[in-house]
């Protein structure tokens, strides 16, 4: 099969999949969870348990707050202990439902067999609401409500549906593991979304440094027999599995600056994602596990791991069982070295879209002195949205608002390409993320106002 | 928690930083600057020697007595500045010559704009160039090598040089080449008079070639110049052959690998896009090639450079990548 990557920018970080073979295990049960109400893209969900209330795994503890929001189950069986705000990884106060942990009882109609099911259901708003119903958001990173994203508003139509096995961040092999070890489940979850949005084409895109997960989902989809399925092996190179780059790489088209995937015809759905889709819609289990990767620079291989986790276990009490934080660790990362966020809080919890707890050392990981800037073009060629980083570092630095939007900083996306390539290891995105951040500000005010302004014109 | 580094995204870092990218360049120059002793001997080494010596030390004193910053010092930069500088200078530079050029380069050019990577001009062409108009009887005679093969070594004039004078005294192209007995082969395997970085051409693209192949430098510039060299010099030398030289002699002598290779490539003083690299390497062909038939100069490679460096800022306003999703 003929190899494609998107066509602007990129990087080749040092792949370091060590724990490729670490086969997924389930993690035992804590005495406690901890369940963030805020553990997806949007509004915050509310809790409709009560402190003292008896949970089963597997139960609604709390509603969508809003059209962009999804519910929150509880993972565990238990008694209610609290709902209090409580430390996320980067430290800011978010509500969490605190339950004991009282055995392993799952509520009812959850089918947690292994048996696969591969009639897909009929009706597209009776799956759609299943999806609602179980909560489950995008695993890939931004953790946007699936529901949402397979509902496009009337007038657009879905051309092809993309699942992203790219797994393109540098350590992490969670999406690898699922895609060798679940890989009917996951095509039966891509069918149903693909019938969702009205049977389009289905492309699964994976990096060729996983030719096992290629091989393995290959034959899933061959014995399996939906019609137009396909998978594409895609060229290594980071971001592959930003979803405007993998429109690009799979599609050939470039979603339009500020615009939506639909607006080219194409909904991504990362493999993960695929995975909770089956298992809402063929098995009615809610989103409440995933797997993340415990691995690291300073980690020995023996000591890496793949682990089924369930949404609320403290980051210490999987570290902790996992053989405690390694020696020469430096800093720890849930998500991958380019995009992961740096944990602040070891006490924070699992959530739906955690992916890894990854341990670097201090020569991996420390940031050296920034020097001059040599003008050598490095970041411009790295950054993957045709942006010019070293003229926004200049523009944020002096704040000209103006001239950043007219550069687009409004349109990274937070890659880290760019200070990764920079020879004179300037803060590149420190500073285009703070910049970026009042200009979408100044973005949305305005649309406010215009907004406000067409409707006082129309009374 | 508190022995944990907490510090946004990217987490890591490329193998590279810009003393890595200016050590491969040294590396790259290192074929032709053992070319260049092995033919001139001791007198090379010594203009090499303090080309570099003299560069470092005054970047350093720059920056740590005038401008009191010694983040503004970045020594393997200079070094490179120095290096190139004696490079473009011929094995019988006076030492207290190369010293001024070095002055030039890095105190005029360099320093005095604010140090790295925010100087218009390139230092060692700077340097060169004030040398040329100043000292050019030093800078104009070379001494052709010959030692190795037990000959005595004369001096004279560069091919380029030879040319222009010959023409003038209304010889053709044709006979003048014969009567000196220039060949490619000789061109490109260093026999020829010329500084260091003229002698040979396959030393010096042995270390483009490096450079490419290490990612430090992009084709897009070298190869625009190579390109419009060889179509602008092909197209007058159909034209009249006894009157204008044909472009293979005209990217194989003088300072023109050096320059394209080396010297058109200083990230600072370049382009930062493609396209933009595209006009710099065509803008620099052209005007070398009119210094060279046109010109009283017989050589225009560091002139053209400087010429393009100067339009560097606007070529750069009007030059942009290409953006994701947008028109
Ligand atoms: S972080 Fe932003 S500016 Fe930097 S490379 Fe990525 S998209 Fe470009
Ligand atoms: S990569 Fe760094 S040094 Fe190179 S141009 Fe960009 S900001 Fe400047």
């Amino acid at each position: 099969m003929a190899k494609t990557t998107f066509r602007i920018g990129g990087v080749h970080p040092d792949d370091a999949k060590v724990s490729r073979g670490c086969a997924i295990e389930v993690l035992p049960l804590p005495q406690t969870v901890y369940i963030s109400m805020a553990q997806h893209l949007g509004a915050p969900a509310k809790p409709v348990v009560a402190v003292g209330d008896s949970v089963k795994a597997g139960q609604l503890i709390a509603e969508a707050g809003g059209f962009i929001s999804a519910n929150v189950h509880s993972s565990v069986s238990g008694k209610v202990k609290s709902i209090a705000p409580r430390k996320d990884i980067a430290g800011n106060n978010v509500l969490h439902v605190e339950i004991t942990v009282e055995g392993d009882e799952w509520a009812e109609g959850i089918d947690l067999s292994d048996t696969l099911v591969t009639e897909i259901p009929g009706d597209r708003a009776a799956i759609l609401d299943r999806i609602k119903a179980c909560g489950v958001v995008g695993l890939g990173g931004a953790t946007f409500p699936t529901h949402v994203k397979l509902n496009p508003a009337p007038g657009s139509v879905a051309e092809c549906l993309i699942i992203n096995g790219a797994e393109c961040e540098p350590y992490l092999t969670s999406d690898f593991r699922i895609m060798l070890e679940r890989p009917k489940e996951i095509v039966v979850g891509a069918a149903i979304m693909k019938k969702v949005l009205g049977d389009c084409r289905c492309v699964i895109g994976i990096e060729e440094n996983k030719p096992e997960a290629i091989e393995s989902m290959s034959k899933a989809v061959a014995e399996l027999g939906y019609p137009g399925i396909e998978v594409l092996s895609l060229k290594k190179k980071y971001p592959q599995g930003g979803e405007k780059q993998l429109i690009d790489a799979v599609m050939r088209r470039q979603v339009k600056s500020g615009g939506l995937p639909i607006s080219v015809g194409a909904v991504v759905q990362n493999v993960a994602t695929s995975l909770a889709v089956y298992e809402a819609v063929q098995k009615n289990k809610p989103l409440v596990t995933n797997v993340m990767t415990i691995t690291g620079d300073c980690l020995p291989v023996e000591k890496q791991h793949n682990y089924q986790f369930r949404i609320g276990m403290p980051l210490s009490y999987i570290a902790e069982y996992a053989g405690g934080v390694p020696e020469g660790a430096a800093k720890i990362i849930s998500g991958g070295p380019m995009m992961g966020r740096a944990v602040a809080n070891m006490d924070a919890c699992t959530v739906k879209g955690s992916s890894s707890l990854l341990y670097l050392s201090e020569g991996a990981t420390k940031r050296s002195e920034p020097g001059n800037c040599i003008r050598c073009g490095r970041c411009a060629d790295a950054c993957p949205m045709g942006l010019e980083p070293f003229f926004l570092f200049k523009l944020a630095k002096v704040g000209d608002m103006d001239q950043l939007e007219a550069n687009a900083v409004q349109d990274c996306i937070s890659c880290g390409c760019c200070q990764f390539s920079c020879p004179a290891f300037l803060p590149l995105l420190d500073q285009i993320n703070i910049a970026k951040g009042q200009v979408l500000g100044i973005l949305k005010a305005r649309a406010a106002a215009a907004k406000a302004a067409a409707e006082a014109a129309k009374k | 928690m508190d022995k944990y580094l907490v510090s946004p995204n990217p987490h890591v870092h490329a193998a590279v930083s810009s003393d890595s990218l200016m050590r491969d360049v040294i590396i790259a120059l290192l074929p032709a600057i053992v070319v260049s002793v092995v033919f001139y001997g001791w007198s090379e080494l010594l203009v090499l020697a303090v080309g570099a010596l003299s560069c470092v030390l005054l970047e350093y004193v720059i920056a740590r007595w005038l401008m009191k910053d010694l983040h503004l010092f970045s020594g393997s930069s200079a070094l490179v500045t120095g290096l190139l500088l004696s490079m473009n200078l011929p094995s019988t530079t006076p030492w207290w010559v190369v010293f001024i050029g070095a002055i030039v380069a890095i105190g005029v050019a360099k320093m005095s704009f604010g140090g790295l990577g925010q100087n218009v001009f390139n230092p060692a062409i700077t340097g060169r160039v004030f040398l040329l108009v100043s000292f050019p009887t030093y800078l104009t005679h070379w001494e052709i090598p010959g030692g190795l093969w037990g000959a005595d070594a004369v001096t004279g004039a560069t091919p380029l040089g030879a040319i222009k004078e010959g023409l003038m005294q209304g010889g053709t192209v044709q006979d003048i080449m014969a009567a000196n007995g220039y060949s490619y082969g000789q061109m490109l395997f260093a026999n020829l008079g010329g500084s260091a970085g003229e002698i040979s051409a396959i030393a010096l693209l042995l270390g483009f070639v490096y450079l490419l192949v290490r990612r430090v430098i992009k084709p897009h510039i070298t190869l625009s110049i190579w390109a419009t060299v060889f179509v602008f010099a092909g197209i007058m030398w159909l034209i009249n052959p006894a009157r204008f030289t044909d472009p293979v002699f005209n990217l194989l002598t003088g300072g023109m690998i050096l320059g394209s290779c080396f010297m058109a490539t200083d990230y600072v003083t370049s382009p930062m896009s493609d396209k933009g690299g595209i006009i710099f390497g065509v803008g620099i062909g052209l005007i070398a090639m009119l210094i060279r038939y046109f010109g009283s100069y017989p050589e225009g490679v560091s002139f053209a450079i400087l010429i393009m460096n100067a339009a560097v800022p606007l070529i750069n306003r009007f030059c942009h990548q290409k953006k994701f999703g947008r028109a």
